[in-house]
């Protein structure tokens, strides 16, 4: 098992971390830029960067280790390859490094060239592929070393969304019967589900939360982390107290003084009047401000437009967020103090026009809320 | 503004053994906002540069409001570009920047200062960026240097259109929907011609009231959003628009054909595709007959993309006689299970070029011309 302790990422903090990577599964690392992904891949792998901190693989200690002599292997975001060597000279020359023999050489090669859908081009160079062949190629090299880790540093992200979206899947199938410990990083949430069987998430060098993708995004433990899990980002909202006790209980209701509330724009949905349950649900008025499509999905942007979220049709009014006993909730005069509008995530194309009203509604259990920042 | 219309433009590099781009006719409304969609290699910047001047057609004509153009320079057709980085003059200030244009053809159109200053004031207003007139681009962040840029391509009032290439490219991913905002809103508004050019569904579908997709030198569907995503008129328009793409499947003649019938696929279909979405995923023995089409598959992949009701959903991959299928809903099936694929909707494509029957019925006659000879 890959272990770090006491692991600052970058310069300036005074707090480290420990975490323990999935043995023989892919941990996806979820961080926005500068959050310390690059930074964590090149401590684990043994080159030059500020972070510091113990690292231990199967409880061998790693730091003395120079490079070369570690059970690392690492794929950057920018394609890396050996200009002047062949296809399958790249794919063999950690083998080669190793002094592995010829005929396993040749048989290792065949068959990651194969699985990487590199097996027509053996003989080409690196700059006669395309961006996807040649980050496969650097994909294929670094399983062709067989180390117990393989790092993958955004791997994908210089390739173009249709390929991404293929090599994700053919990365994660690749990778699904071998025992190597993986280490994926990532600022889009959507690799998380698709790649990881664990989830560390990153943010300005710290550690915010571990565990399964799905219960990570269930039960976000600060808002930074909800935050972090979304895409577009969260909705908010700031109060103070929360009477409920039921629906208190359901909530991380930490202490804190500035409390803040979320709701997942996935988690928003539009509804008719005569359809709105109010037992399960809360309601609120948006006005249209803008629409983006891309065609299996709507994000739908909008101002909140009744006082404390809820519905300005009185019939409606004791689904007010205010009745779920958050008070003073920042809403009521000025709209959104945190963030002037709210996005609603929905399936398929929407057609609405700029102005229109809409009623929308959340599923009480959907809400987050948060103590402090 | 100008009405735009492309008769049989085609063009190659000298030399060349393959066309850039195919022979390709469409007409472009005046005050519409139209996009080129595709992936790179597709043509779209070679099509752009013939309309900006920069290439001369090998074949074919542009026609700017009835006035065939094709040999003009980029300034005589008098249009504006809005490229992927902001190209803004670093030391004048943002109100000389966006007066620009007009002051450089002052002696042509005659623009007062007067004329100018409120133009510079309308446009500004129409961006809220009021408050940055004074500031020099190097005080600016890349994205309010982009709005400059927008900014200034609309000036001239008399525009015959504008282009944008890829103009959200350098766009922190979480403010681009506000950019593209303001633009459609200005477009819509000054009912500028705007041509936009983008690998991104997302900005081609939100942007455009007609998108034409694009690949391999030709476009290959010219409709509204809608249109595109849910009667692609080439299964390359439905593979590359959506994420993931479209199913296709194959019509084996060992399958009843009633199946295929209850689903309205056309008798001349060799292949239907559907989305994602556009099936469900039943757990077998089923209850009731299906009439609709239906496969079994073996789930091989379920890629979670959120919660409903407090129960994952996303997309779940099968493997299947027919091949990999893809299902987006409720994730109610783990990895090995067995799962019946009930499709509620598809549309039916003929094999020869695998183009939508539905296209090929309406419009026979356009067909070869708009995908070429393969």
């Amino acid at each position: 098992m890959l272990r770090i302790q006491n692991v600052l990422l970058n310069p300036g903090l005074n707090c480290g971390f420990d975490h323990d990577f999935l043995p023989g599964g892919m941990t996806v690392v979820l961080g926005r830029n500068q959050a310390g992904k690059t930074n964590l891949c090149r401590l684990i792998a043994g080159l030059s960067t500020q972070a510091v901190g113990e690292l231990s693989l199967n409880n061998a200690p790693l730091n003395k280790l120079s490079p070369q002599k570690r059970s690392v292997a690492v794929v950057f975001q920018a394609f890396v390859n050996y200009p002047n060597w062949s296809v399958q000279q790249n794919i063999a020359s950690p083998m080669v490094a190793a002094g592995k023999d010829k005929a396993y050489i040749q048989s290792r090669v065949a068959e990651l060239a194969a699985k990487l859908g590199l097996g027509e081009l053996l003989q080409r160079m690196p700059n006669e592929l395309s961006g996807g062949q040649q980050q496969r190629l650097a994909i294929a090299r670094a399983l062709a070393k067989e180390a117990q880790v393989l790092l993958l540093d955004e791997p994908l992200v210089n390739l173009d969304y249709k390929l991404r979206e293929a090599l994700a899947l053919e990365l994660r199938s690749l990778l699904d019967d071998s025992d190597t410990t993986v280490i994926y990083t990532t600022t889009d949430p959507k690799d998380a589900f698709t790649l990881g069987d664990d989830l560390l998430l990153l943010e300005g060098g710290n550690k915010l939360q571990a565990g399964a993708p799905l219960s990570v995004y269930q039960t976000p433990k600060t808002f930074a982390a909800a935050n972090l899990m979304s895409d577009p980002g969260i909705n908010t909202f700031t109060w103070s107290s929360l009477s409920d006790q039921a629906f208190a209980q359901q909530c991380q209701t930490a202490s804190g003084v500035s409390k803040r509330g979320g709701v997942r724009p996935e988690h928003l949905f539009f509804v008719a009047k005569s359809e709105f349950n109010a037992e399960e649900c809360v309601g609120f008025d948006l006005q249209v401000s803008a629409l983006e499509t891309s065609g299996d999905e709507t994000f739908v942007h909008g101002v909140v437009q009744a006082s404390n979220l809820g519905f300005s049709d009185p019939r409606l009014s004791d689904t007010r967020f205010s009745d779920l006993g958050f008070s003073d909730t920042g809403l009521s005069d000025t709209g959104l103090r945190d963030q002037p509008s709210w996005v609603v995530r929905s399936p398929g194309m929407l057609n609405f026009s700029q102005g229109q009203v809409l009623l929308v509604a959340v599923q009480k259990r959907d809400i987050l809320a948060f103590g402090g920042r | 503004m100008a009405n735009i219309v492309l008769d049989q433009l085609g063009f190659a590099y000298p030399g060349a053994l393959e066309p850039t781009l195919l022979p390709l006719s469409v007409e472009i409304k005046d005050g519409e906002a139209f996009a080129l969609l595709g992936a790179s290699g597709a043509g779209k910047t070679t099509l752009l540069n013939l309309l900006s001047g920069l290439l001369v057609p090998t074949t074919g004509r542009i026609l700017f409001d009835g006035v065939d153009v094709s040999s003009q320079s980029g300034s005589q057709r008098n249009l504006a570009q809005v490229f992927q980085f902001p190209v803004l003059y670093e030391s004048l200030t943002i109100a000389d920047n966006l007066a620009f244009p007009l002051r450089a053809r002052k002696a042509v159109n005659g623009f007062s200062a007067a004329d100018i200053a409120s133009r510079v004031a309308k446009i500004a207003g129409e961006l809220e960026i009021e408050n940055l007139l004074k500031r020099k681009p190097k005080t600016l962040s890349l994205f309010q240097k982009q709005l400059v840029a927008i900014g200034r391509a609309l000036m001239r009032p008399d525009v015959s259109v504008v282009l944008l290439d890829e103009p959200l490219t350098a766009v922190e991913p979480r403010t681009k929907w506000q950019l593209r905002q303001s633009l459609k809103r200005l477009q819509e508004e000054l009912g500028v011609t705007m041509i936009y050019v983008t690998h991104d569904q997302t900005e081609a579908l939100t942007f455009a009231d007609r998108v034409a997709v694009m690949a391999d030198g030709k476009i290959l569907q010219t409709a509204s959003p809608q249109e595109v995503y849910e009667h692609p008129a080439h299964e390359f328009v439905g593979f590359f628009i959506g994420s993931p793409g479209m199913n296709f499947v194959a019509i084996d003649s060992a399958t009843p054909a009633p199946m295929y019938a209850a689903s309205g696929v056309d008798q001349s279909a060799q292949r239907i595709g559907f989305r994602p979405e556009w099936a469900r995923l039943e757990h077998p023995p089923m209850t009731h007959p299906l009439s609709a089409v239906h496969w079994l598959g073996r789930v091989t992949h379920c890629q979670i993309l959120g919660t409903q009701d407090g129960a994952p959903v996303g997309i779940t991959t099968l493997a299947s006689e027919v091949g990999e299928l893809k299902v987006r809903g409720a994730i109610n099936a783990t990895v090995g299970e067995e799962i019946m694929v009930v499709v509620d909707r598809c549309v039916s494509f003929c094999a020869e070029h695998y183009v939508a029957t539905h296209y090929a019925q309406s419009s026979t006659g356009q067909l070869r011309n708009l995908v070429g000879d393969e």
